[in-house]
């Protein structure tokens, strides 16, 4: 058989390197042509990880058995020898971006699932890489914060193993620099700038959120074939808003990174919600920086941690039980109580009486007064027992003014009664009082201590906020305009703000963090647009652009002017969907002799089938515990036409 | 010794205790009794007085019961005690006699209130004896203080045929609870769909109680004066949602396409949002008619419900979320149904249904009122609400009911027999309640008894049958004994009062008509301190040996069951003074007449099948059954013979001070 030459650059050997020639017969198959390079190239070092690129196909000769002839490459052939592993920028739903090896040669959902691997975070098949939004003008301090974190050390070999050392993955504890890698991914990050919030892209309107759904790259081909360069940036997010087997214990990362994914879905307003709702998301977001603070996150993770804490809670459990000695029960049984001067003042129609002076008493779950203390051995003048009501803060510390609003309920309607403290310490007390009693605690309960704690520290933040623009802020304050959405930047000052959060804040402040951040998901969760792609499409027979929501569980047909629903289709009535490759349209049947057709406007067809199948395949996950990852199934729901 | 005296001074302080705080409780409400008396219209009672003439023989039984029970375990307790004191080695035993006991007794589910006995040391000295018993003494003490602290109300509830039943609910009930109480009493097919529910006459307000919540808390809230009442029912909309989820979730597809949904669908609509991360509230949007502040206008507004409350659209605003106003968020308001406010508040449909803080009871611009276009919007919107307030409690209810009512048609059958051993009375509401499945209820009365018996476990011995499920299953061990004997009726009882577990009834016999009622003394809160100017104790078995046998004498009583049974049903609507002096006493007719399957006043359909199975499958067992209902019933005797000094109420506790007066004279 004829020998000719085929040249091949070598990318190893450098950008201006002359590709290198060899003399080849049409037999002769992809893993000899590799042999007869690497011999030619004369150094000596791994090239398992390399593999021929044919550019002018834009596809990966990964066949090694294959002969030339049979993959029909010629002397023409303009062949690259490359690894098939190459460095990304990856930005996380955190924001911050990570350089790490990605496979460019297989399919993307392959892709993600090495990173996630890599990264710690189960079901990878939630996520997937897209493009990042157009930077719009190269900021000149753009270098400075990037590339911090790199994993692009770590041997693709080592990250099989899924022991734990340290409380992370063992690629991680190779080094302090991994080691805060680790850090950066499972620990929650602190409220941002609130400058930083505004000055990030927002949506404002449904199709603005449908054009994010555009940038989703293929996952059946590869980063290579979809035009993704040695440090290009994707960004890698959940795709499919289907969490399954959400498990704190395991799933430090995920739950992080879903959390910072959903924060920032609601600041930057991705995904609307009210105002009380983004107040509560504001009080939850300062709870988990807080309490994520204060506690060593590094170690809970750990499996051997996890099993010493079991032990010595069922210790402690064994302990209590056995040391509830008399003397500590005759403790419980006799609340703490206070005793103070306050004054009181009830609003009522036509009285212009203001506060009067008594001698206080907080006990159980009820406040009684008397005329002094010396008086207060006999009948109290009055008692209320503030179970069920409702605690308002009216406070202006400038103004030093701390007016606790309580809303009591009685058979009649709700009585209106406020007392005024002298000053902070006293307010802190007392309004924690009232709050746990009217959760029906009383000052016995575990959590007086820490109540008492975070009302000093929101007075401290309006301190703070109330002083001159200029000041830096403190450690442990947060200026509450990083909590929530541009709109109340302007709508609110942040002293408005605070108390406003503080309300919300009452409800949540026992949270644990993984019961915090779990509650913030779960209320993102129970936002009615929750989990809706967008996408701009046109119905077959309609003239006018139309907005197609995908949820996991159906499918939305949108107004695009009012924005209303006009239509829902549920996946569980769905007979069989197809694709149109020649004209990109989308037909599905459903039930009932139901058709619908559609072509897409904003995004490729290719990205609505691969969402449909894609939540098609997460709902076969949760009927087959197994842990294993059916990928040809989702391939095959997802693949389209390639795959077949 | 010293110690078992002290105790037993102990016990009998907390008996006295209890009868002055049964005594004390009575009064305030019979103060009331005059002027309201008129009031007999309602169903409900007005006052104590009256309610307390109102209750069927066999409710006072019941409470009776409730009490003895209470009261026979303590004794029970202590004769342990004695017994082990007896033995060589006497202090340390101090408390693994208690758990013996606690074992016989027939409910002690609140296993928190007892604390493992403390690691016991081989070779204690002496000192370290004597500062264990003292210990144990103040934890013992402490306990009771706790178990003080347990608030109980009788709470009366009507069943659908005017009928009622009476049961002491403990402040941890839950309305679970009471409810499988209630099968257990009636005898119902227990499918899900029976519900507690308050109705508030005045406001013209209902609410089916959600399983979960604690019955004693909302009822607290009711006034003195409160013509509220309790009734058990089926509420086809308690668990509607989990049936027909697509009712609820799909709601705006048409209906055809809904009533042909299938199973497998059903199914996965309540997995995808009843067993998600996050439960999903139906997606409720739409215009009511809100009855505006002070005024009799009602004005529509665009209403959107939320998981985190429901918000209106505000006037030449958009729906998108952040536009929307927050009406209410639900952490503090109940939902409940409006019943005729067409004519009450000029509502432009009688579908209307209402927010507001449980505690208000009357009028008040804190109430909101809201009204639907019709009946099915009026569902969705309170169910939505629901949803939104309670979550995944709703689902793990309905599982719960859904369990209780699969293992409920075996189970009853069980059950019946081995809850008689509690305690004498309790077959005869079996055997009476029988006649009138159909229940339909109210609350009657409240009142506050504060226990202060012996132990925690007492304490828990009294509403017995609140956690059924699992004691049943214990219970089944101790009852046999009681059960074949009981058949024979009235002369069997002596025999049975001599068999192992319910040997120390403490009688509730007559001849007390001559001591007075003690004194009711101001509330009492500083219990535990026993006023130890009581006798020494006897061994209690001893006395109760020479105790005249009770049973005898009821005997010559008149034999209580009547109103109850289905005679009765009719009359027990207007409070009939129930002289049951006059009654006749005819078991056995009443017998045949439920036998047959035939209960005469049947308005629900479900009961006759009830009846009829159960006739079927123990007809010789009921038969036998009927005749211990004459049992102890002597209140009627004491009410007929001039009623208790503590006012209407006197008749129910003065017999059971007499009950323990008797005992002490005894000693």
């Amino acid at each position: 058989m004829a020998v000719w030459d085929l040249s091949v650059i070598v990318e190893d050997l450098g950008v201006d390197a002359p590709p290198l020639t060899i003399g080849v017969t049409s037999d002769l198959h992809i893993g000899g042509v590799i042999l007869k390079l690497v011999e030619k190239t004369q150094i000596k070092r791994d090239w398992s990880d390399h593999a021929l690129w044919w550019e002018q196909k834009q596809q990966w000769l990964l066949r090694t058995a294959w002969t030339l002839e049979k993959c029909g490459i010629h002397a023409d052939a303009r062949l690259v020898f490359m690894p098939q592993h190459k460095p990304l920028r990856l930005g996380l739903p955190n924001g911050i971006t990570l350089r790490l090896r990605a496979s460019f040669s297989s399919p993307v959902f392959h892709t993600v699932l090495e990173i996630c691997k890599m990264l710690n975070i189960r079901h990878p098949e939630e996520l997937s890489l897209l493009r990042p939004l157009e930077e719009k003008k190269k900021k000149k301090d753009k270098d400075s914060v990037e590339e911090i974190y790199d994993l692009t050390e770590v041997p693709l070999t080592s990250v099989s193993q899924p022991c734990l050392y340290n409380g992370m993955p063992a690629h991680f504890a190779d080094s302090p620099k991994t080691e805060a890698v680790y850090k950066m991914l499972s620990v929650t990050l602190q409220p941002p700038a609130p400058e930083a919030i505004a000055k990030l892209y927002r949506p404002a309107s449904v199709v603005d959120k449908a054009h994010i759904n555009s940038r989703w790259l293929d996952s059946s081909r590869s980063l290579m074939q979809q035009g993704i360069r040695d440090n290009d940036r994707l960004w890698l997010r959940f795709k499919y808003f289907a969490f399954h087997d959400m498990e704190p214990k395991y799933d430090a990362v995920r739950l992080t990174q879903l959390y910072e994914q959903a924060r920032w879905s609601i600041l930057l307003e991705d995904i609307d919600c009210t105002e009380e709702e983004m107040m509560l998301f504001g009080a939850l977001q300062y709870h988990i920086s807080k309490v994520s603070q204060s506690e060593p996150q590094m170690l809970t993770s750990s499996a051997a941690m996890d099993d010493l804490e079991s032990a010595l809670q069922c210790l402690e459990v064994k302990m209590e039980g056995e040391s509830s000695s008399a003397s500590e029960m005759l403790e419980n049984m006799t609340a703490p109580v206070l005793n103070d001067y306050l004054k009181i003042f009830r609003p009522k129609r036509l009285t212009l009486k203001g506060y009067k002076q008594y001698w206080f008493k907080f006990q159980d779950t009820s406040i009684s007064y008397f005329k002094s203390k010396e008086e207060s051995i006999g009948e109290p003048i009055q008692q209320i027992n503030l179970k069920g009501c409702e605690v308002a803060p009216d406070v202006n510390v400038a103004a030093q003014k701390f007016l606790i609003r309580l809303l009591i309920p009685a058979p009649e309607g709700m009585n209106e009664v406020y007392l005024r403290c002298e000053n902070e310490q006293q307010y802190a007390q007392w309004m924690a009082a009232c709050r746990l009693a009217s959760k029906g605690k009383t000052l016995a309960d575990s959590s007086f201590q820490s109540e008492i704690e975070s009302i000093r520290t929101f007075l401290a933040m309006q301190k703070t906020n109330s002083g001159s623009q200029g000041n830096a802020p403190t450690d442990d304050s947060i200026n509450t305009h990083s909590l929530v959405s541009p709109r109340y930047h302007k709508k609110y000052k942040a002293k408005q703000l605070t108390p406003r959060i503080l309300e919300a804040y009452q409800n949540v402040a026992q949270l644990s963090l993984t019961d915090a951040l779990m509650r913030f998901l779960q209320i993102w969760q129970a936002l009615p647009d929750f989990g809706i792609s967008y996408v701009v499409v046109r119905f077959k027979g309609s003239r006018k652009d139309e907005v197609l929501g995908i949820a996991p569980n159906r499918l939305i047909r949108i107004d695009l002017g009012v924005g209303d629903v006009v239509k829902t289709w549920r996946y569980n009535n769905m007979r069989q969907w197809n694709v149109n490759w020649d004209i990109r349209q989308v037909a599905i049947e459903f039930d009932g002799n139901v058709n619908i057709a559609f072509s897409c406007v904003t995004a490729d067809c290719k990205i609505v089938h691969e969402f449909i199948g894609g939540y098609i395949f997460m709902s076969t996950r949760s009927r087959e515990k197994g842990n294993t990852l059916n990928e040809e199934l989702f391939h095959k729901l997802t693949g389209g036409h390639e795959a077949l | 010794m010293d110690d078992i005296d002290a105790m037993f001074s102990d016990l009998l302080g907390e008996m006295d205790l209890l009868t002055q705080s049964l005594g004390v409780e009575t009064v305030p409400p019979a103060s009331p009794s005059t002027s309201t008396k008129e009031l007999n219209f309602s169903i409900g009672f007005t006052d104590l007085n009256e309610s307390l003439n109102e209750l069927e023989d066999n409710d006072l039984d019941a409470l009776m019961a409730d009490l003895v029970a209470d009261l026979s375990a303590t004794e029970e307790k202590l004769a342990a005690e004695m017994g082990t004191q007896k033995e060589p080695s006497p202090p340390p035993q101090h408390l693994p006699p208690s758990g013996g006991s606690r074992l016989s007794s027939p409910a002690s589910s609140a296993a928190s209130l007892s604390p493992p006995p403390p690691p016991q040391k081989s070779k204690p000295s002496k000192e370290d004896i004597e500062a264990q018993i003292k210990a144990d003494k103040i934890k013992l003490a402490l306990e009771k203080l706790k178990e003080a602290k347990v608030k109980k109300l009788v709470v009366k509830v009507l069943m659908n045929d005017g009928s009622s039943k009476t049961l002491m609910v403990d402040e941890r009930q839950t309305v679970r609870e009471v409810l499988d109480n209630l099968f257990e009493k009636t005898h119902c097919d227990c499918n899900v769909d029976w519900s507690l529910c308050e109705t508030n006459p005045e406001l013209q307000l209902e609410r089916g109680f959600e399983d979960h919540e604690n019955l004693v808390e909302p009822l607290s809230a009711w006034t003195r004066d409160s013509e509220n009442k309790v009734l058990f029912q089926e509420r086809q909309d308690k668990y509607e949602v989990f049936k027909n989820p697509q009712n609820y979730y799909l709601w705006k597809k048409n209906k055809k396409a809904l009533q042909e949904i299938k199973d497998r669908d059903k199914e996965l609509l309540i997995q995808e949002n009843f067993c998600g991360t996050s439960i999903i509230v139906p997606d409720l949007e739409g215009a009511l008619y809100l009855k505006e502040d002070g005024k009799k206008s009602w004005k529509q507004r665009l209403f959107q419900l939320r998981a985190s409350g429901i918000y209106y659209v505000p006037k030449g605003k958009s729906k998108s979320s952040r536009d929307l106003v927050c009406f209410v968020q639900f952490d503090n308001v109940n939902v409940y149904y409006g019943k005729d406010f067409k004519s009450k508040y000029k509502a432009p449909t009688d579908f209307c249904f209402v927010l507001k803080h449980p505690q208000i009871q009357k009028e008040s611009q804190y109430i909101k009122y809201l009204c639907c276009d019709d009946a099915s919007s009026l569902n969705l919107w309170v169910t939505g609400i629901r949803i939104a307030k309670y979550g995944v409690a709703m689902y793990e209810n309905y599982k719960t009911a859904m369990k209780k009512a699969a293992v409920t048609s075996v189970w009853t059958n069980r059950s019946t027999p081995s809850s008689s051993n509690q305690s004498t009375p309790s077959p005869t509401i079996k055997g009476s309640e029988k006649h009138h499945l159909p229940f339909q209820m109210m609350i009657v009365y409240k009142l506050t008894l504060r226990f202060t018996l012996l132990t925690q476990d007492f304490g828990n011995a009294s509403p017995a049958p609140p956690p059924p499920p699992p004691p049943p299953l214990n219970e089944i061990l101790p009852p046999p004994p009681p059960d074949p004997v009981l058949p024979p009726p009235p002369p069997s009882l002596p025999a049975k009062k001599t068999s192992p577990l319910p040997t120390n009834f403490p009688p509730p016999p007559p001849a007390m008509d001559s001591l007075p009622p003690p004194p009711l003394p101001p509330p009492v809160e500083d219990t535990s301190e026993a006023p130890p100017d009581f006798l020494p104790p006897p061994p209690p078995a001893a006395g109760f040996g020479s105790l005249p046998p009770p049973p005898p004498m009821m005997n010559s009583l008149p034999p209580p069951p009547p109103p109850a049974c289905f005679g009765g049903v009719d009359q027990s609507l207007p409070p009939p003074p129930p002289d049951p002096g006059f009654l006749p006493p005819p078991p056995p007719q009443m017998l045949q007449g439920g036998g047959a399957g035939a209960p005469p006043p049947p308005p629900p359909p479900p009961p006759p099948p009830v009846a009829a199975p159960r006739a079927a499958i123990q007809p010789a067992g009921s038969v036998k059954k009927m005749p211990p209902p004459p049992p102890k019933r002597t209140t009627p005797s004491l009410h007929g013979g001039g009623g208790g000094g503590g006012g209407g109420g006197g008749d129910f506790m003065s017999e059971l001070m007499k009950a323990m007066q008797k005992k002490r004279s005894d000693q």
